[in-house]
C-alpha cells in the first residue's frame, strides 16, 4: 500500500477556474447587467453571490488539505471531508474503463485528467482525478491495470501535443483525417441558413411597400433607395460574416480528427482547441447507421454513425458519430476496414410498386392537423393570412414529396448475417447490423398492407436507450424470410 | 404472413372471452351510471348548456365504446396465439392490425405472472415477459398453463445465459 497523497496542487488552480467558469453568468447578470439596479433581489444577491465565492474558496483550499488518496493492493481509499471524515473504497477489480482527458487547461499546466469508470452506478460509479500530473496518472494506470485482474479494458486514449509524441501502439492504424477539401465542404452543410435570404427578401420588399403607401413624397423615395443599398450592403456583410464563421466552426470542431484503431477497439480524437479522444470497442459496437440531411445528400457526404452498448451491460452505452462529414464512399469503406467484421452490399432491394400506392393513399395526419390549425389561426405570415389554404398546399406537396423520396429510398436487403434497412424522404438513414446483434424482431400488417400483401418490419437493438428501427410496406414474402433468418441466428452466437 | 413459416399454434384460455366480457360489463354499468347521475343533475341543477352537449357527446361515445368492448374480446381470443420453443417466444395478435414478435429466450430477462381479480375467480393468469427492451405480455391463460409456460421460459433463458 501506498501512503496516502493529496492531490495536484493545480487541483486548487482547477477548482478555482471551475468557480469563475460556473458563477461567470450570476456575476454577469448581477454586476454588469444589473450593476444599476435597486432591486432587492439584486441587491441581496451580490452578497449572496460574494459569500457563496467566498465560501467555495475557502472550501477549495480546504479541500485539498484534507482529500487524500492511496492506493491499496485491491483498491483506491479515497478519503475525504474537512468536518467528518468519509472513506470511500473502489476495488480496482470493479474498473471498466480508464479514460484520460487532456483539455487546453491541463495542456497549459502540463497535466492531465484521468477517469476510472467502474460498472456500478451512483457515487461510487467513478474515481476521478481531475488535475493530475502526467507520471502519476501512468503511474495510477499501470497500477490499476496490474492489480486487478485481467479483465479490465485500458482506455489509453491520450493524444499529447505533437513535439512529444507518444508511444502509439504499434497496431494502430489511422484509417482517416480531413483533407482542407473535406472541411470545406462540411463547412457548407451548415449554409441551410441561406433559405434565410430569400424570405427576408420578401419581408424587405414588404417593408418598403408600406413605406411607399404612407409617404409619395418624392425625396423620402430616394433615401429609401439609399437606404435599400445600406441594407443588401449591411445584408452581404452579415452573410459573409456568417459564412466565416460557419467555417471556422467547423473547422475548430472537425479539422483536425482522426479515426484510427486496433484489433480491439476504435479510436477518435477530434478538436482543435481541446482534445477529447474517446474509444469504442469494437465488440459493442451494436449497429451502423448513416444518415445524410438533404444538404449532406447534395454534397454527397454522410454521417456514421456506430451504436453501442456498454462493457457488462452496463450504462456506458450510447450512440457515437464517426465523423459526420464522410463522402459516402469512403464512409463504406471505412466501415468495413475499421470493424472487419462487417460487410456492406450494394445490390439491395426496392419497395414493390403497390407500396407506393398504399404510402400515397394514406391520409397524412401531420397535413390534416396542420391544416385544422391553419384554418382556425390563420397566422398572419407576410401579411397572407387570408392565403392560408396556400400554405396548406404547400405542406401537402412536401408531404407527397417527402413520401415519393422515402419510396425511392427505401431498400431493404439481407446478407448473409447482415441486414440493411435504408429509408427516409428528406434525411435518409441506412441501418447495418447482424443478426445476433437483434435482440428481439417484430412485423405488422394492417389491414390494408394485408390485403396489398406487405407488411412492416421492426427490429431492436441493444443500445441505451434500446434502438428501434423499422421499414415498412416490404412484400410479405420477404418479412417471411426475414423470419426465418432470424431464427437462424443461433448459428452465430459467440459463447463465451 | 408466416405460411410456410410455422405460426403460433397455442391459443390463450377459453375463459379469456368471459373474463373480458364480465370486466367490460363491469366497467359500462359504472360508466353509465355515473353518467345518468351526471344528466339527472344536469336536469335538476339547469346546467349551462354546452355540458349537456358535452354530456350527449359523452354518452354517444360511451355507446359505441360499449359496442365494440363487447366484440372485441372474442377478436382477441381468435387472433392471439403464442408458441415457445427453446430458442424463441413467438406471439402474433390483432384483428385489425396484425403483430408478429419474435424474442430469443437468451434475451428475455424476467417473467413473472399476475392475476387480476376477475382472473382469480376463472383462476386465470397473465405472463409477463421482459428483455432488454421491451414487456410482452400474454393475457388470460388457464394456471396449469401458465405455471408451466413460465417455468420453461425461465429454464430456456436461464440454460443461455452465459451467451453473448
Amino acid at each position: 500500500m501506498t501512503e496516502a497523497r493529496r492531490y495536484h496542487p493545480v487541483q486548487i488552480i482547477y477548482d478555482l477556474w471551475q468557480l469563475i467558469k460556473n458563477s461567470f453568468f450570476f456575476i454577469l447578470i448581477l454586476f454588469v447587467f444589473q450593476a444599476g439596479s435597486d432591486a432587492w433581489w439584486v441587491t441581496y444577491g451580490k452578497y449572496a453571490l460574494l459569500a457563496i465565492i467566498v465560501l467555495r474558496i475557502l472550501y477549495i483550499f480546504l479541500k485539498w488539505l484534507t482529500h487524500k488518496y492511496a492506493l491499496t493492493a485491491t483498491a483506491f481509499e479515497l478519503t475525504e471531508g474537512i468536518f467528518s471524515k468519509k472513506r470511500k473504497t473502489v476495488p480496482y477489480a470493479k474498473v471498466q474503463h480508464i479514460k484520460r482527458e487532456t483539455k487546453l487547461f491541463h495542456r497549459i499546466f502540463r497535466v492531465t485528467s484521468i477517469t476510472f469508470e467502474t460498472g456500478s452506478q451512483g457515487e461510487e460509479s467513478a474515481v476521478t482525478f481531475h488535475v493530475v500530473s502526467r507520471e502519476e496518472a501512468d503511474r495510477l494506470e499501470k497500477e490499476v491495470s496490474q492489480r486487478s485482474s485481467d479483465v479490465i479494458e485500458v482506455d489509453e486514449t491520450e493524444e499529447t501535443e505533437e513535439s512529444e509524441l507518444p508511444a502509439v501502439e504499434p497496431d494502430r492504424t489511422v484509417h482517416f483525417h480531413p483533407t482542407k477539401k473535406d472541411v470545406i465542404k462540411a463547412s457548407f452543410t451548415s449554409l441551410s441558413f441561406l433559405a434565410v435570404i430569400p424570405i427576408g427578401g420578401s419581408l424587405l420588399s414588404k417593408l418598403e411597400d408600406t413605406f411607399q403607401m404612407e409617404q409619395q413624397t418624392e425625396g423620402f423615395f430616394s433615401a429609401i433607395f439609399q437606404n435599400w443599398w445600406l441594407i443588401v450592403i449591411s445584408a452581404v456583410i452579415l452573410l459573409v460574416l456568417l459564412i466565416a464563421g460557419g467555417m471556422i466552426w467547423t473547422f475548430i470542431k472537425y479539422g483536425k480528427y482522426e479515426i484510427a484503431s486496433d484489433q480491439e477497439k476504435v479510436y477518435i480524437t477530434k478538436g482543435v482547441l481541446e482534445e477529447t479522444p474517446f474509444s469504442i470497442t469494437k465488440q459493442n459496437v451494436q449497429a451502423i447507421k448513416i444518415e445524410q440531411s438533404l444538404m449532406k445528400r447534395i454534397l454527397g457526404l454522410a454521417e456514421v454513425k456506430l451504436v453501442c452498448a456498454g462493457g457488462m451491460g452496463e450504462d456506458s452505452a450510447d450512440v457515437n458519430s464517426l465523423y459526420p462529414f464522410l463522402p459516402v464512399r469512403k464512409a463504406h469503406q471505412l466501415i468495413v476496414e475499421i470493424l472487419r467484421t462487417y460487410e456492406i452490399t450494394d445490390s439491395m432491394q426496392r419497395l414493390p410498386r403497390k407500396a407506393f400506392w398504399l404510402r400515397m393513399l394514406t391520409p397524412s395526419w401531420f397535413w390534416i392537423i396542420a391544416t385544422v390549425i391553419l384554418y382556425f389561426w390563420k397566422p398572419d405570415f407576410l401579411g397572407l393570412s387570408e392565403y392560408w389554404w396556400a400554405l396548406s398546399i404547400v405542406l401537402l406537396i412536401l408531404v407527397v414529396i417527402s413520401r415519393v423520396l422515402d419510396y425511392k429510398h427505401t431498400s431493404y436487403t439481407i446478407n448473409d448475417q447482415f441486414i440493411q434497412l435504408r429509408s427516409g424522404g428528406f434525411t435518409t438513414s441506412f441501418f447495418l447490423s447482424k443478426r445476433n446483434r437483434l435482440i428481439e424482431v417484430g412485423a405488422s400488417r394492417s389491414i390494408f398492407q394485408k390485403k396489398m400483401g406487405l407488411a412492416s418490419l421492426a427490429v431492436v437493438n441493444r443500445a441505451k436507450p434500446v434502438l428501434h428501427s423499422t421499414i415498412a410496406d416490404v412484400p410479405d414474402e420477404w418479412a417471411d424470410t426475414f423470419f426465418a433468418w432470424y431464427k437462424g441466428r443461433r448459428r452465430e452466437l459467440e459463447i463465451r | 404472413m408466416p405460411e410456410q413459416l410455422q405460426t403460433p399454434q397455442n391459443r390463450l384460455s377459453k375463459k379469456s372471452v368471459n373474463v373480458w366480457l364480465l370486466d367490460e360489463t363491469i366497467e359500462n354499468v359504472i360508466g353509465f351510471v355515473v353518467l345518468i347521475v351526471l344528466f339527472f343533475l344536469d336536469y335538476y341543477f339547469d346546467w349551462v348548456n354546452w355540458i349537456g352537449w358535452i354530456l350527449i357527446a359523452l354518452a354517444v361515445i360511451s355507446v359505441l365504446g360499449a359496442l365494440w368492448g363487447f366484440i372485441r374480446p372474442s377478436l382477441l381470443y381468435k387472433h392471439w396465439r403464442y408458441d415457445i420453443s427453446e430458442e424463441f417466444l413467438q406471439l402474433k395478435f390483432g384483428a385489425i392490425k396484425e403483430e408478429h414478435q419474435l424474442v430469443p429466450m437468451t434475451k428475455i430477462q424476467s417473467v413473472s405472472t399476475k392475476q387480476g381479480p376477475l382472473m382469480r375467480k376463472y383462476d386465470l393468469y397473465s405472463i409477463s415477459v421482459q428483455t432488454m427492451g421491451s414487456t410482452h405480455t400474454i393475457q388470460m391463460l388457464d394456471k396449469d398453463v401458465a405455471m408451466e409456460l413460465r417455468n420453461r421460459i425461465a429454464h430456456y433463458a436461464k440454460v443461455e445465459e452465459m451467451d453473448e
